[in-house]
């Protein structure tokens, strides 16, 4: 029974990860609380049904598609939203960010109504049996596509130029550019590859809960901040790991001590980090607090 | 209570605004010192939450729980407030933002308040216009002499450099307490005001959109003077009133001149637009919101805008 | 009345494995212009926030005018009496500089915050309240004495360098120090701007308060200062009149490699 539950709670989490990640690389790179994350996963997960229903396309061209289309949105919103913005206000990008969220948000609910939609199944169902645990085709497919991603983002980042160009950004911007970084297509990319990744959680986020809704990205951008927080500030490995222990936790707590509290049980878990370890888990990864 | 004078309609507006306008202030106050607050919607649910125990299950007339569910809200503020201490930049907005969704938890599982069906009959209260107006004036008189007061002038120190305040001789932890102790008391007026009007509320109704909308007041309308808030919080209610009033006004405009492409097209795509459904009139709010941060990020009014239009009376004040 | 105005006994603060102040003992003597020297790096700074409180000390004791000091709270230290200016400038960028010495102003004027939020609260409906009056007449008077009363009005971060280093000095003044810790305040200037520093810390002293001193520009330190102490890697490693410290041979080497005419 319990596996089961680690099953769930694993899927659960890298939902989280997946999210997380978004936030904590461009935390990472800006030191900007990213608000509209949320809606671009939200976007992701209606494109995604969009191919689905009506490209007649597989889940993989869902997949796909979903991540072109909120790439391209990280990359509208870095020119709309975060440029034209001056950072020498702290609150000005934040608000900035939130009237995009606000606009994605509402965009969604004035083109498809503010009702849940069916996400219809589009991989074959079986069913395998691994040891003591029960697991459907689904759940290996959405476990398989995240954990990969997630692989692949840590090897891009820690193997590649452009992943070590990432981290300098994020350590210091001046030292970056001195070091013949650039830094404005840096960030561009790190919206790029966020966004990306949000945009395929959206989508595996539909095929697993069977339905998607236009209000999806708030409840994501809250426990996708918290990951970040537990994983530590511009920390991607970091908030792959606390996004999986933070679904775990939630799957487990809500088993044995019940659903509403499990929700409390997570914001406690930041209240407890933000007064006792505000670096997270693992660290944080960028100039500290300028 | 002023049935005769006002209709119902403009009435609900006016509360709503007024209501606005007390949250803003809420948000202004421990932002005067630094502290950014996404949780004012707690406080908010808190005094509502309170003020409906208050009247509708220990019968206490408005007038007292009012103020006694502002104090609760202030308590539980400076309670908060300690940890927010030590706490800055984007780790304190967390912490508000955490502080508000466990407040929702709460009031969605706990069942003496309603839990998730939500807290149903609270009493009405006819004279919630009169309390509104009377309560935003008096905060608008208080933050205008806090402004101008030698406590106004170190929260802002405490703001601009907290530790050269502190090594200064101001009483920064103090200061501070005060400053987010009294947010929270506002936002539960704020929230007891707006649970007596609407007669009901669960753990959706203050939730972070409402904490976040509470902060764009401020930070629209300006985050640097007391006059910021009231005006983020004005125009940003009634843009959906003015925006409706446009249409009105574009629907004036002559068939004759609207049948032929481009304007037919033109005319369609304004009309549909300035709609006012929900979705539509957020979208145009969100895309202000954006505008705004571009071309004016540090809000409508400013203490230069303020300079220029009290020029002369402070001018012979500091001659 | 006490002799001594500050008294150190074997202060020390680790930060990790170094030790940023040594087993430090030193007395200033009221009155006096007491200079606190060395190479970059001796502790010169960190020894200025162990005293007003900014960093809690790891041993030792400070005991000014008497009384051990052991507030967590610089806020209260300052209220004791000792007041300081930094060495890389933190005036409140947005207040104007009439506005900035009046902060100085609002702990002696204020002890208790609630008398502050009674005073905001209570004013009469038009003018301003009395307080506030004496204070800005106060602040002005001092703003004279820095030569800064002309620019009242500006913004603090708008001011020219030699200008914002006054206006700290007319800020923690503000505060009626009987101490005032002086964190490098002639770094920057020319040599016309340092001499007319010279002798505005000596009116300072003149006006009762003891002055430490932290500078590298000896020409100023051993013009001006009653007694030094060097620091080097957080160790005393002397002290005495600037005399005695200009012949010390351990101080010479201390020196040895850095750009500086003892």
């Amino acid at each position: 029974m319990i596996y089961q539950q680690l099953i769930n709670g694993l899927m659960l989490g890298a939902s989280y990860a997946l999210v997380a990640i978004g936030y904590t690389l461009i935390f990472g790179v800006l030191n900007l609380l990213y608000f509209a994350h949320g809606e671009v996963f939200m976007v992701g997960a209606f494109v995604g049904l969009f191919l689905v229903l009506h490209a007649g396309l597989g889940i993989y061209g869902a997949l796909l598609g979903a991540m072109i289309a909120c790439a391209a949105l990280g990359v509208l919103s870095v020119f709309v939203a975060i440029r034209p913005v001056p950072k020498d206000r702290p609150l000005a990008p934040l608000i900035s960010t939130i009237g995009l969220t606000i606009v994605l948000q509402n965009l969604a609910v004035y083109f498809i109504g503010g009702q849940q939609l069916a996400f219809p199944e589009t991989i074959r169902q079986t069913l395998y049996q691994l040891g003591p645990v029960t697991v459907s085709s689904t759940q290996l497919f959405i476990l398989g596509v995240a954990l990969s991603l997630m692989v692949l983002l840590w090897l891009f980042i820690e193997r590649t130029k452009i992943g070590r160009g990432i981290r300098a950004v994020a350590e210091n911007h001046e030292t970056a550019a001195l070091l013949g970084v650039n830094v404005n297509r840096i960030v561009l990319i790190t919206f790029i590859i966020g966004s990306g990744i949000a945009g395929i959680a959206g989508v595996l986020d539909g095929l697993k809960n069977s339905s998607i809704s236009p209000f999806m990205g708030l409840g994501a951008a809250v426990k996708g901040l918290i990951v970040m927080l537990l994983g530590g500030l511009g920390n991607v490995p970091g908030a792959m790991v606390a996004g999986l222990m933070l679904g775990m936790i939630e799957i487990l707590s809500s088993a044995y001590i019940g659903t509403t509290e499990r929700d409390l049980f997570s914001f406690l878990i930041l209240i407890l980090i933000l007064l006792f370890r505000p670096t997270g888990l693992f660290g944080t990864r960028t100039a500290e607090q300028r | 209570m002023f049935a005769g004078l006002i209709d119902n309609y403009t009435q609900q507006v006016l509360i709503f605004t007024g209501i606005n306008v007390i949250a803003a202030f809420s948000f202004f106050a421990p932002f005067k010192t630094g502290q950014v607050s996404l949780g004012q919607a707690g406080f908010m649910a808190i005094g509502a939450y309170a003020s409906a125990v208050f009247t509708q299950k220990f019968g206490l007339p408005f007038a007292v729980s009012l103020p006694l569910a502002a104090l609760l809200a202030g308590v539980i503020g400076v309670v908060v407030g300690f940890p927010a201490l030590r706490i800055k930049g984007i780790y304190l907005l967390l912490l508000t933002l955490g502080f508000g969704e466990i407040v929702s938890v709460i009031a969605l599982s706990w069942d003496y308040i309603g839990g998730a069906q939500g807290y149903r009959n609270i009493p009405f209260n006819p004279r919630t216009l009169g309390y509104v107006l009377g309560v935003v004036v008096v905060l608008t008189l208080f933050f205008g002499r806090l402004e101008r007061s030698s406590l106004g002038r170190a929260m802002d120190s405490i703001h601009q450099d907290e530790t050269a305040a502190e090594v200064m001789g101001i009483d920064v932890v103090r200061i501070k307490l005060l400053a987010f102790g009294l947010g929270a008391a506002i936002a539960g007026l704020a929230g007891a005001l707006y649970a007596h009007q609407a007669t009901y509320i669960d753990s959706t109704t203050f939730n972070i959109m409402m904490g976040v909308e509470i902060l764009t007041f401020v930070v629209v309308g300006g985050g640097s003077t007391y006059w910021g808030p009231v005006v983020g919080a004005v125009v940003l209610s009634l843009l959906p009133e003015f925006l409706r009033t446009l249409r009105e006004w574009l629907e004036l405009v002559p068939v004759s001149a609207t049948n032929y492409f481009p304007m037919n097209r033109i005319y369609d795509f304004l009309h549909e637009f300035l709609d006012f459904e929900n979705a539509k009139r957020l979208i145009v709010y969100g895309l202000i919101l954006m505008l705004m941060m571009i071309v004016r990020p540090d809000g409508l009014i400013t203490r230069d805008t303020l300079r220029r239009l009290t020029f002369a009376r402070w001018k012979t004040r500091h001659a | 009345m006490p002799e001594t105005c500050l008294a150190i006994e074997s202060l020390s603060k680790r930060f990790g494995g170094f030790y940023a102040v040594n087993d430090l003992s030193m007395d200033v003597a009221r009155g006096h212009i007491h200079a606190l020297i060395g190479p970059n790096g001796a502790g010169k700074t960190t020894f200025f926030n162990l005293i007003t409180g900014v960093l809690g000390a790891d041993r030792g004791r400070i005991v000014f005018e008497g009384e051990t000091v052991a507030d967590a709270r610089p806020s209260r230290r300052t209220l004791r009496g000792m007041a300081r200016t930094f060495q890389n400038i933190r005036l409140f960028p947005h207040l104007t500089v009439l506005e900035t010495v009046m902060i100085g102003e609002h702990c002696r004027s204020f002890p208790s915050m609630w008398q502050a939020l009674g005073s905001a609260v209570l004013q009469r409906p038009f003018g301003e309240a009395r307080e506030e009056t004496k204070m800005r007449e106060n602040a002005l008077a001092l703003l004279g004495f820095f030569g800064l009363a002309e620019k009242y009005d500006a913004k603090a971060g708008d001011l020219a360098y030699g200008d914002q280093r006054r206006l700290e000095m007319a800020r923690a003044l503000a505060t009626q120090p009987r101490l005032l810790l002086l964190d490098e305040p002639a770094a920057g200037m020319n040599p016309q701007e340092t001499h007319a520093l010279d002798a505005l810390i000596m009116r300072i002293r003149d006006r009762g308060v003891t002055i430490i001193l932290v500078e590298h520009d000896m020409r100023l330190v051993m013009g001006i200062s009653d007694r030094i102490t060097v620091l080097n890697f957080g160790t005393k490693i002397a002290e005495g009149t600037p005399a005695e410290i200009q012949e010390n041979p351990a101080v010479i080497e201390a020196y040895l490699g850095e750009d500086v005419t003892l």
